[in-house]
């Protein structure tokens, strides 16, 4: 077991090292991201919708976005020096080489997300003050839940033509209770209410995420093997 | 090429019959428009478009039907490796976009006069909605993967993934209805159904699983015709 | 006390012959590729 760990740690470093060399990924994402809130901003009539209403959906939607973008970029780098195939050859499981690849991936997706976050709350005017732990778990809760499918369908697309398009078009419907979830606990969060009234979602989040983690550390094998 | 023809003669079997039985089903549907329409009671409080639920009813259940077992092939794939489970799953989730086709078309038609908004993002309307992407996105996989092992593996990942993803899509709907409660003018299937209403709608229950079983055998013969005139063109 | 029951036929008309076009567009379509597939030049 502490082997797979290892070698887990080791895919992931190995990945974040290849980033922080080209930050192709990450730079992508991070100016998409803040494209979106722009757009965001001028996209609504401030008159009309108090920026407090629309945050957290337009925070979320700008994190799902951009986490689309850092996946696809992530496994395209990979793809085009090979070197996922010199992986699979060497003698290991398939189980650990998720996990290394998810946790990379959500090294990455995190990194967007919290730099994302200061500009968000510059743009929109939004105090986080004594939400900010709150708003921290639960971006981290919600993310490893679409992170990880996105991590099994970015291996899946990358073989695909329209790889671009194929991974949206299967993972967005994956993001949906994550997104869902998260929206609802960081309006509460803002709006300083009580934990109660965000624990249903916080479970729904918790469980999606062991689910769904565990589905794809088990179903990883069938897609990279043949 | 008449060599082929002897090769596909298996095929060719199973798409006559899935045809066959496809066109019953067509014609039962004829008959359950007219029991639904001549012989089935008016409900007083909806009025004609209640008659809407005949329709839109069975073919919700077809659809979840379609969807779940495509997610139980897709298991039964990755455990087993038999190909004729990939071609189940495909040919299912084809007939599944079908009947989602029609949920997603008569729903609204029956929410406007009924509840007098067009869509709303009530369980049963969001499911089908997730059901019709989840089928687009595994039939839109399967179009852009050309080797057949690695097309059936990632389909079945996604078959597994999706079938999963439902109780998740319920749920989220559910806690979010019962936080934001919306009126609803009338519910759209009364708690306890007069016998004759019954009646039509378990007809209609049986029209519609006989079409899903005609699309599916139509479509797995289709599939596996297709699929031995590529080994004949192969070998010859 | 019995209210007339409303008038939507019109919706009816509407949901009937979408599901309609839908289930025989689809026997058609199915139809075709059959035609196609067991008698097509090879």
């Amino acid at each position: 077991m502490p082997d797979a760990i290892r070698f887990a740690l080791a895919i992931a470093a190995k990945d974040i090292r290849a980033e922080l060399r080209s930050k192709t990924a990450l730079l992508s994402a991070l100016v998409f991201a803040a494209l979106v809130l722009v757009v965001f901003n001028f996209a609504r009539d401030p008159t009309v919708l108090a920026a407090s209403d629309l945050a957290p959906s337009v925070l979320w939607v700008t994190f799902a976005l951009a986490a689309i973008v850092a996946l696809n970029r992530a496994f395209n780098v990979e793809r085009e020096n090979g070197a996922l195939d010199g992986l699979l050859l060497a003698p290991v499981s398939r189980e650990a080489l998720f996990l290394g690849k998810l946790l990379a991936n959500l090294a990455f997706v995190g990194t967007v997300e919290l730099v994302t976050l200061p500009l968000f709350t510059l743009f929109f005017n939004v105090s986080l003050g004594r939400a900010l732990p709150g708003v921290l778990a639960v971006t981290a809760l919600a993310t490893i839940g679409f992170v990880a499918v996105g991590t099994i369908f970015s291996a899946m697309a990358v073989r695909t033509r329209f790889a671009e398009l194929m991974l949206p078009v299967l993972l967005l419907p994956f993001m949906v209770p994550p997104l869902i979830g998260a929206v609802q606990v960081t309006s509460r969060l803002l709006a300083a209410r009580p934990l109660s009234e965000m624990w249903g979602w916080l479970r729904l989040l918790a469980v999606y995420d062991i689910v769904f983690v565990t589905l794809c550390v088990l179903t990883f094998s069938a897609v990279v093997d043949e | 090429m008449n060599g082929s023809d002897a090769a596909l003669a298996p095929a060719r079997r199973i798409v006559r019959r899935g045809l066959a039985l496809s066109l019953l089903g067509l014609v039962g549907l004829a008959g359950v428009y007219v029991l639904a329409l001549g012989f089935t009671p008016i409900e007083a409080r909806q009025g004609l478009a209640q008659k809407i639920f005949y329709l839109h009813v069975p073919a919700a259940w077809n659809a979840l039907l379609a969807f779940s077992l495509v997610g139980l092939a897709s298991i039964l794939y990755l455990w087993l490796h038999d190909p004729r489970l990939d071609r189940f799953a495909a040919a299912s989730a084809n007939a599944g976009v079908a009947f989602s086709a029609v949920m997603l078309t008569t729903g609204p038609i029956w929410a406007k006069p009924i509840w007098g908004t067009w869509w709303t993002w009530d369980a049963r309307l969001t499911l089908t909605l997730f059901l019709f992407f989840l089928f687009v996105g595994y039939l839109a996989l399967r179009a852009a993967v050309h080797d057949p092992s690695e097309r059936a593996r990632f389909s079945a990942v996604v078959g597994i993934l999706g079938m999963l993803l439902v109780p998740f899509i319920h749920l989220s709907v559910y806690l979010f209805r019962t936080l934001h409660p919306q009126p609803i003018v009338l519910k759209p299937s009364a708690p306890s159904l007069p016998p004759e209403m019954l009646r039509t709608l378990l007809i209609s229950f049986t029209v519609f699983t006989v079409l899903y079983l005609g699309f599916v055998m139509t479509r797995y013969g289709l599939m596996l015709a297709e699929e031995l005139q590529e080994e004949a063109r192969d070998a010859g | 006390m019995l209210a007339e029951p409303p008038r939507n036929g019109e919706y009816l008309i509407a949901a009937y012959v979408v599901a309609t076009l839908i289930l025989v567009g689809y026997w058609m379509r199915l139809w075709q590729k059959a035609r196609k597939v067991f008698s097509g030049p090879d």
